[in-house]
């Protein structure tokens, strides 16, 4: 279990982090996510003891990281952003090192076959280091994280050069690794954290603006449950018929995106799925259902909204939160590109209306 | 601590300049040891081999402790050592101690001639050892300082150039103090002055408190350097 709270770090007029807390439970995969500069190493730097906090303090399996380092470290892993490896060592002397290093009671021999198996580097064991390709450096980086088995591992961007069969290929080990290790990555790539987190936490400029499970950290902070189905038939017909459903709020036409098809976005109100009577409706109509999909912001909406707007940070607790949709439409005034394109097809949609 | 020394010392053998650096150091030794002894045909000069080599190990010093923590500080490979387990004033004690053992089997080594003359001769034992002695305490400071001037910079160059530097200053300390006639002064110097302690033992006699305040001088620095390490983290 890792425990942050209210972790500030300044370097002399410049804040890093800002009042950052949170909680890890054991066994859980965090993905810590923010463009780039906004305190995710920074972060991470202090959790393991490799920077000090302005202020705040950081608990590891109830250990505090101030009082006890050693104790805490040893419960760690840490892959730093860029891999602390000895360019002059061979991989298999500078794991050795390591696991001197890091004080490793484990059998020595069988435990590093192990990992070198996991991180697939068996067969650059004899080589030097300074002589692999990045994608290598990072493996070595990585198993040298894995030595004795700590139960905390912190992954800074593990998966930066790598190549697409590499990165799925790390992202199944850390998976795999979560079943019994409590894991924090940081990420700017968020299909990769969308792929291996169960929790994501939102960091920029130094402020948590959201924290929530991955799946649902989108849909919840959507403003409006919205539908946006393709339905062929008549247009005036088909609004006005799906007006007249039960718990719709709102209906408009986005046009026709297809010849006598129309794309129809339903607004329903919070907390109710209208899918089961609208497909009712339209199979009585016999108007057909071409495509139907849910208009939850997806994951990069999200991150744009929550780290474009200037003064945009507020705290986001999804369980504690009383006003989402407040948040989010301040968000919303920060209309980036692509909304505003929305904006104008909605304006559109109504005129056709 | 030993995990770090082991890495260290074998660093410096994985790049030339350990060999360098003993080897100069041995060949040195092997040289003067000919040119003066041979030249005056008595090992009464064995003093001055001594105090000619002393220069020349001065200058080899700054190259072994350049890239003790600087580099580790560039590569980035601090993270490892600063995240792992270990105490910081164990990183540097392992790292002096590695630098340390480089300096120490090159001194050893220029025994060898020595020995050698023993064959053909009687040298002064007293005054070979305690040169040797004198050597490697004098040493073993400047090293200590070197790590130190080394945590400093991430550079290589500057830590080289700032600990030879360092090395002239403790060289010429008395010549600089002795002209200025202020008797704080060259108290203070007296204190500090390298030189003086290292007199003793080049006169073949052990000096127990010479002994002592080499190696607190030493203890200061690897104190120095750890607190440097630790104020990176603070800063």
């Amino acid at each position: 279990m890792i425990e942050v709270k209210h972790l500030t770090k300044r370097y002399g007029v410049n804040t890093a982090i800002d009042n950052v807390s949170f909680k890890i439970e054991e066994g859980t995969i965090v993905g810590f996510l923010g463009p780039n500069g906004a305190g995710k190493s920074t972060t991470m730097n202090i959790i393991t003891g490799y920077l000090s906090s302005t202020s705040g303090s950081v608990t590891i399996q109830d250990i505090d990281t101030l009082e006890d380092p050693s104790a805490a470290k040893k419960m760690m892993g840490y892959l730093p952003e860029l891999p602390p490896l000895y360019l002059d060592m061979t991989v298999k002397e500078y794991l050795n090192f390591m696991f001197e290093l890091k004080k490793v009671a484990l059998p020595r021999q069988k435990h590093i076959d192990e990992i070198c198996r996991l991180t697939k580097i068996e067969n650059v064991y004899g080589r030097l280091i300074g002589n692999l390709s990045k994608g290598y450096r990072q493996r070595v980086g990585i198993a040298q994280a894995l030595l004795g088995n700590p139960p905390v591992l912190i992954l800074d961007e593990p998966t930066v050069g790598l190549d697409p069969k590499q990165i799925i290929e790390i992202r199944n080990l850390i998976k795999s690794l979560g079943k019994n290790h409590t894991i924090i990555l940081s990420s700017h790539i968020l299909p990769e954290v969308q792929a291996v987190c169960e929790r994501i936490i939102v960091i920029n400029k130094g402020k948590i603006v959201a924290d929530g499970k991955a799946d649902t950290l989108a849909h919840d902070l959507s403003k409006d449950h919205k539908l946006v189905a393709r339905i062929a038939g008549i247009e005036k017909e088909i609004v006005q018929g799906i007006r007249e459903l039960e718990h719709v709020e709102d209906v408009l036409s986005l046009g026709e995106k297809e010849k006598g098809v129309f794309e129809i976005s339903i607004e329903a109100t919070p907390e109710t799925d209208i899918r089961r009577s609208l497909f009712a409706l339209l199979a009585r109509k016999g108007w057909p259902l071409l495509a139907l999909k849910n208009s939850d912001l997806t994951l990069e909406d999200l991150f744009l909204k929550l780290t474009s707007g200037e003064d945009f940070a507020v705290q986001h607790d999804l369980e504690n939160s009383e006003h989402p949709e407040i948040e989010l439409e301040e968000a919303q005034d920060e209309a980036d590109t692509s909304d505003e394109e929305q904006t104008e097809t909605e304006e559109k949609g109504e005129d056709n209306a | 601590m030993i995990a770090i020394f082991k890495r260290e010392l074998k660093s410096y053998f994985y790049s030339p300049i350990g060999y360098v650096c003993v080897a100069a150091i041995v060949a040195l030794y092997g040289f003067f040891y000919y040119a003066i002894l041979m030249s005056s045909g008595t090992t009464a000069y064995i003093g001055s081999v001594y105090s000619t080599l002393f220069s020349f190990t001065m200058i080899i010093l700054p190259i072994l402790t350049m890239r003790s923590m600087s580099e580790d500080q560039k590569n980035k490979t601090d993270q490892a050592l600063l995240t792992a387990p270990v105490s910081v004033v164990s990183i540097v004690t392992g790292k002096f101690f590695a630098s340390f053992a480089v300096y120490f089997v090159a001194s050893t080594l220029g025994l060898l001639p020595a020995f050698a003359l023993a064959f053909v001769s009687s040298p002064p034992w007293g005054i070979i050892f305690g040169n040797y002695i004198a050597t490697l305490l004098y040493g073993g400071a400047m090293i200590s300082i070197g790590v130190f001037i080394s945590s400093l910079t991430q550079s290589q160059v500057i830590a080289a150039v700032g600990t030879f530097i360092a090395s002239i200053i403790f060289m010429y300390i008395d010549g600089i103090a002795a002209s200025i006639n202020n008797p704080i002064v060259t108290k203070i110097v007296g204190w500090i002055s390298f030189s003086t302690r290292n007199a003793t033992f080049t006169a073949g006699t052990f000096s127990f408190a010479s002994c002592i305040f080499f190696i607190s001088v030493i203890s200061i620095f690897v104190f120095l350097t750890s607190r440097r390490l630790e104020s990176r983290r603070w800063s």
